[in-house]
Parts: C-alpha cells; structure tokens; sequence
C-alpha cells in the first residue's frame, strides 16, 4: 500500500537514511498529508526526548584506570612488516626536511597503496591503543630533560625533545612502543585536550623527505624521514594544528 | 581510555546496574586491547560497541543462564496492542508530542519496561546517532531487521508512555 510505503519513507527521514531523490519523494508527500507529517513530528519529539531527558550513564572514574591495570603490561608483539620496502618514490618532498625551520610545510596527500596503509594503520593503532591501555608514559613528565636521557638509554635513536609549552604544544612525557615492528619511541604532547604521539624509530632508508599527511578514520598522520629517523606525528586534533606542531618539532 | 562514557552508557543500560556494568565494560575493552590487530578499520566507537554488546551478551550467559533477554522480535513487555506489522500503526498523533515534556526519571523507568533489544536500538540511534548499517554491525542483524526493530521500539516507547500518561491522569482525577 503507498501510504505504508511513505510511513517507511517518513522514519528513514527522520533518521537521515534517504537518498536525495527519495528524500524530495517524501519530503513532498509529507507536505500533504497530515499523518505523516505528525509521524515526523512525533519521531523527532521522541528523539528530542531521548536526546535530553534520558539520563546518560558516564563511566564512573575508577574504571579506566581498573581497566588499565588489568591489561597485560607487555607490548602487543612486532609483526614483521617491511616499512623499508616501501618504494622511496612513494615519499614526497625534496630532502630538505633539516632547514625547514620557519618554512611552510608542504604536505602532500598521497594515494596510498597497501604497505602504506599498512604503516598508517599500525601507527594510528599505537596512538589509540596508548589511550586505551591508560599507558600513555612511561615517563610523565613536562622536563625534557628528563624525557630525552630515558629514551636514548633504551632506545637506538635519540630523537629532539623540544619545550613547546609557550606554542601551545605541553610535553607530557615519554613512552617506548612498538609499532610495525619497530621499537619506537614515542614523545607525547598535548594541543588543548588532544593527545599527540611522536613516534621515532631508526630507519634504514636513506636520505631525509618531506613531510606527508594522511587522514583515517578521524586520525591525522604527518610523516617525515630526517638523519636516519623515520617520524610519525598522530593525533585526532585539527590537521592544521597538527601541522603547525610538526612545523615547530622539526624547526627546533 | 577511549569511548569509555559511551561504552559504559551501553553496558548500563544493557546489564541494568552499575556494579554489572563495569565488568561488562572491563571484559570489552580488555577483549579490545588483546584483538586490536582484528581491527579492519571504520569507525572505533562502532567496533567497540560491538565488543561491549558481545561482552555483555557472554556475562548473560555465565550469569543469568535461563533468563531470556533478548528475544526474536517481541512485543514490549507489557504492552498491549503493539501493532506487529513493520511499520505500526498510524499515530495517535498529538499525544505524541507530550514525549517532549516527559521527565527524565519516568522516561527511565519506561525505557527499562522495554525489552533488551528495543532499548539497545533506541540508544543506538538516539544517544550515539549511529546510522542503520552501524546499528546493523553493532547487532549482527540485517539492516531491514533494523528499520523494523526500530520502528517497533519506538512504538512501544510511545504506547508506554501514552499509558504512563493515562493512568497518571486518573490517578490525578
């Protein structure tokens, strides 16, 4: 029956489900017909409901840091991945990435193909899974002083540690990780109430790149190769945020 | 942790009370951490929801053995005369609107009346706006069952509410 057919069409509206020709169809048809319009009305009061006065369960504080401490303290294994394998075309930029300080950056949004894919994945996943598992440092603190000296005594590269407080970039403290099966060593900032992870590792391509930016699934990535250190920068907040962070990492 | 507020919400409104509702929460994202290489990518808040439901669902099953909470497509619990055809019957429509002045305290109490997984939907969509085909990944349910799922629910929360109302009013009398 038609009428059903539009009473299908009128919560598919409601829930933003339509196509824009159907949506033409019923948006038309409610204009006309009183009871559809109603079941619109009554659908979007219900939700306005639930939107407002549904009591909303926030987690309680105990439980992220319960979660945390059941989690198993070892790193999640490397996979054998071959990042060096990526072909050095790939990569954009002109070696420059040592005077960049003060320069623009150019960032470039490549097409990526499956290793590359493969590389964003595992260092978004190193982002998130540090969040999750509440193991964001290992050593928390705003002195970078202190976080360089840790890293390079477990770490074979030793990464810049920059104060960037005064930009609106606070250090937070230093962790090591694992990423595509790389020990890597991950710095982490803060941009308002954004998490920013800087993860190092040696690399064994040569010569150093320009910087890239990617996007997935709600993450920025901006990736840089310098002095043998392959550099990914990860974070949810803004890309031009992130970018002027990287910006202010490689220029000091 | 992320998406823990949203996760909780779920596993709250699921397992019907706080001490539950932590370990449910607990189990998913531990579960989480250990699969995270499963991740195909897409949405996390999705892909978590989905660990927290099946969280919740193995927790029924060691503890509540017996005890049916979700059922093939029920009526609401209680309910009489919810309309079993997909999409309803036709509104009885100004009433519909008092939803909006409804208090929070009774819109709870309505929404615990309602069957498992008509309350699962109806928080999906409204409180976390996912859309049909996350619903449908969240669920393991074809989207059409969604729509119908949904448009149930949304149903019997109306026909509670309209019969909260009622007997409210003749009480008052």
């Amino acid at each position: 029956m038609a009428h059903d057919r539009f009473r299908q069409l009128v919560q598919r509206l409601a829930d933003n489900e339509l196509g824009p020709l159907r949506r033409i169809l019923a948006t038309r048809h409610i204009a006309r017909c009183a009871s559809c319009s109603a079941e619109l009305d009554s659908l979007l009061a219900m939700r306005a409901a639930i939107r407002t006065s549904l009591p909303s369960h926030r987690a309680p504080p105990g439980l992220a840091a319960r979660i945390g401490s059941a989690l198993p303290r070892e790193q999640v294994p490397p996979r054998a991945r071959p990042w060096f394998r990526v072909p050095a075309l790939r990569l954009t930029g002109s070696g420059l990435a040592g005077a960049l300080a003060g320069v623009a950056l150019t960032v470039a949004v490549l097409h990526s193909g499956g290793s590359d894919n493969a590389m964003l994945s595992a260092v978004i996943g190193g982002h998130v899974r540090s969040m999750m598992a509440d193991h964001l440092t290992d050593v928390a603190t705003s002195d970078r002083h202190t976080v360089k000296p840790w890293l390079s005594a477990r770490l074979d590269v030793s990464p810049p540690v920059p104060e960037l407080a005064a930009d609106g970039y606070p250090l937070v403290g230093g962790r090591m990780d694992y990423i595509d099966g790389h020990r890597a060593a991950a710095i982490v900032y803060r941009s308002d109430k954004h998490v920013i992870n800087l993860f190092a590792w040696k690399t064994n391509q040569l010569g150093d790149s320009g910087f890239r930016l990617q996007e997935n699934d709600g993450f920025n990535v901006i990736s840089w190769r310098a002095d043998g250190v392959a550099y990914h920068a990860v974070s949810d907040v803004e890309a031009n945020k992130l970018e002027r962070f990287v910006q202010l990492f490689a220029g000091k | 942790m992320p998406h823990l507020d949203a996760a909780y919400n779920l596993a709250r409104w699921l397992a019907g009370n706080p001490a539950d509702a932590e370990d449910v929460v607990q189990d998913a994202y531990l579960r989480a951490f250990r699969y995270f290489d499963a991740f195909q990518g897409g949405n996390v808040r999705v892909w978590l929801l989905t660990i927290v439901r099946n969280s919740f669902l193995t927790w029924l099953k060691e503890n509540r053995s017996g005890r049916l909470v979700f059922q093939a497509e029920t009526p609401a619990i209680g309910v009489s005369g919810v309309e079993e055809t997909a999409w309803g019957e036709p509104p009885p429509d100004p009433e519909a609107l008092l939803l909006e002045r409804i208090d929070s305290q009774t819109l709870a109490r309505l929404m615990e009346r309602l069957p498992a997984e008509y309350r699962e939907v109806l928080l999906l969509r409204e409180t976390e706006d996912l859309s049909y085909k996350e619903i449908a990944e969240v669920t393991g349910v074809p989207i059409g069952t969604v729509m119908s799922r949904l448009s149930r629910a949304r149903l019997a929360l109306r026909k509670l509410w309209l019969e909260a109302e009622a007997s409210e009013a003749s009480r008052g009398a």
